[in-house]
């Protein structure tokens, strides 16, 4: 009964959350915060998609800014420099960095242990010397300019407040999509893997299969997002797709905590905003933000490692944890 | 035509033989147990029948098919389920969810269709969520469906394994020293449990160390010693069997009384 109410609650509040996300361009008049609040929205579908695959297939990858390049430069290579529509190019950026995804997981899953983590290591600084070394297709050092914005048909999102909309609609749609998944069948097939192989497979779980899933299912998600980068910021270079991004992208994922799309999402708006910082808190001393930015790295490397000793399963665990106590109490006290 | 065919199975790890070309046929509706002393390889045989392990030699047919050497998920999809001599639950998870998670292979929904929470997937999941239901009222559980199954007293575990397996929906079950660290009570709660089991039309095959459960439930029993099968046959005449007394007494002395 309690249980009801409250996924009514929570439903509710996603909804309320969305519609006030969609409605923030009435009030934001500041192009600049306008822009990083984009940055945000692509974050969380990157680390939506995270979330299944850490927080429920259990994988940690170091790679997905990887992927996310892959999505950028596809999507920016084909609308401006092959001409393909809009639509067609994402759908392609999508399609290549889950193809990606599924080739990188499917031989280091049939692996034991944590081959994957190494190899999305390796996949993401190999990665990232083709974006360098590639030069006819990404521009080299010097990236790739003159991406044209998103366009549907005859309209064309070339304003900051549509591209907004544009990236925090496809945000709120990819984690609607995500609950779902993480909520039904597919995720509870994960969240047994995690708690325990052999136990899994007595469920009739394939574990490679259930994992490669994840990890491709992530992988376009990722692409999703750096398609819709490209196209919002009209410019890709390699430097954002670097491993210190891939990094900052599981310090939200663990962080956010295990078997939850909330925690991961709440995070990855926490961290993105701290990012930048010091456009957001004009008062900030210079000094102060030069330390931020050379620490930036270490900060969120210590994030997750603090996190995964002291607090495995992160903010969504700890408020589990307080849900339990708490209903615990009550329980008692009815049973009195 | 028996459910279960277990013809000459050998297992050799390294230099050691689990088990020694045995043979022995399961047949639907029974309560059939294996028993033998540690390290007879009980376990190991298990393993070899829910695809965990393969023999190095000798067939597993089950409903007249050739099953050894399939990998465990496909097993249990083809009706095979069974619970570990150490519990294999998830224990983060909720008793309720554990036992959800076992619908697993007679559930459909895949990554389209929970995402877009089509309809047929949502009414998959009702009747999921009621048959976990059903199946924690079956085993006793239905007061501990919120608890997470690493706070549920020991006791309850293996009951907990039981109604996770059952789920699956399987015509054979393979139990693993179910009574392990039950007391008496417990114990007796467990064998209701398995006749309310067999009643509802599966085949069980039970590896236990409780004589006295093992005695009352079994319709036959297959006595294991270092691999190899020492005797066969009905409870009755296996306590009378003189290489069982013979194996046993090696082994736990006194323990029998
Ligand atoms: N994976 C393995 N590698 C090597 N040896 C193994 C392996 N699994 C089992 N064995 C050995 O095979 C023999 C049989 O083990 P098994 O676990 O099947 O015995 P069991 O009859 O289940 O014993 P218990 O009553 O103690 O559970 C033992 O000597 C054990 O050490
Ligand atoms: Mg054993």
């Amino acid at each position: 009964m309690s249980d009801r109410t409250r996924r009514f609650a929570q439903s509710g509040g996603a909804v309320l959350a969305a519609a006030a996300v969609l409605a923030l361009p009435l009030v934001v008049t500041d192009r600049y915060l306008l822009k990083v609040l984009t940055f945000v929205g692509l974050n969380v579908i990157i680390v939506a998609g995270m979330a299944v695959l850490f927080g429920y297939a259990g994988q940690v990858s170091l790679g997905h800014a990887a992927f996310t390049g892959i999505g950028a430069y596809t999507c920016g290579f084909l609308t401006a420099r092959a001409g393909w529509p809009w639509m067609t190019a994402v759908a392609a950026a999508v399609a290549l960095s889950a193809l990606g995804g599924l080739a990188l997981a499917l031989p280091s899953l049939r692996l034991r242990g944590h081959y994957l983590a190494m190899a999305t290591l390796g996949f993401s600084v190999i990665a990232n010397i083709v974006f360098v070394e590639a030069k006819s297709l990404t521009g080299g050092n010097d990236g790739l300019s003159g991406i044209p914005f998103a366009s549907v048909g005859p309209v064309r999102l070339d304003t900051p407040w549509s591209n907004y909309l544009l990236v925090w609609g496809a945000a709120v749609v990819v984690v609607a999509l995500v609950s779902g998944i993480v909520r039904g069948r597919p995720g509870r097939a994960m969240a047994a893997l995690q708690g325990s192989e052999m136990g899994a497979m007595a469920c009739g779980v394939d574990p490679v299969r259930v994992k490669v899933t994840a990890f491709t299912l992530s992988a376009g998600l990722a692409g999703l997002s750096g398609a819709l980068f490209a196209s919002a910021v009209g410019f890709v270079s390699p430097t954002s797709f670097a491993l210190e991004t891939s990094i900052i992208l599981l310090a939200m994922v663990v962080l956010g905590g295990t078997r939850s799309v909330a925690g991961p999402v709440l995070a990855a708006v926490a961290l993105t905003l701290l990012t930048y910082i010091d456009g957001l808190i004009p008062g900030l001393s210079k000094t102060t933000v030069a330390a931020l930015q050379d620490w930036k790295g270490d900060i969120y490397g210590v994030v997750i490692v603090g996190v995964m000793l002291f607090v495995p399963a992160g903010m969504a665990g700890l408020a589990r944890a307080w849900r339990r106590k708490s209903r615990s109490v009550t329980g008692a006290g009815e049973a009195a | 035509m028996s459910l279960l065919a277990i013809r000459d199975v050998t297992r050799v790890f390294g230099g050691l033989v689990a088990l020694d070309g045995v043979s022995f046929d399961v047949h639907e509706g029974e309560i059939f147990s294996v028993i033998g002393p540690n390290g007879a390889g009980k376990s190991t045989l298990f393993n070899i029948v829910s695809g965990f392990d393969q023999p190095t030699s000798g067939s597993v047919s089950f409903a007249g098919r050739e099953v050894a050497g399939e990998r465990p998920h496909r097993l249990v999809r083809s009706g095979i389920a069974r619970t570990f001599q150490n519990t294999q639950l998830f224990e983060e998870l909720t008793v309720f969810d554990n036992v959800l998670a076992g619908t697993f292979p007679v559930t459909r929904a895949g990554v389209v269709a929970a995402a877009l929470r089509l309809p047929r997937a949502r009414r998959e999941d009702r009747l999921a969520r009621e048959e976990a239901h059903r199946l924690l009222r079956m085993v006793g559980l239905d007061g501990e469906a919120d608890t997470l199954a690493e706070d549920l007293p020991h006791g309850l575990r293996r009951l907990l394994e039981v109604a996770r397996a059952l789920a699956t929906s399987p015509r054979l079950m393979l139990l693993d020293e179910p009574a392990a660290g039950l007391d008496s009570a417990e114990t007796r709660e467990l064998a209701s449990v398995l006749y309310r089991v067999r009643d509802a039309g599966a085949t069980m095959v039970v590896v236990e160390h409780d004589m006295g459960l093992v005695m009352e439930i079994s319709d036959s029993i297959v006595v294991l010693d270092r691999g190899c099968k020492i005797a066969e046959g009905p409870p009755m005449l296996i306590q009378k069997d003189p290489a069982v007394i013979e194996a046993y007494l090696g082994e736990e002395a006194g323990d029998d009384a």
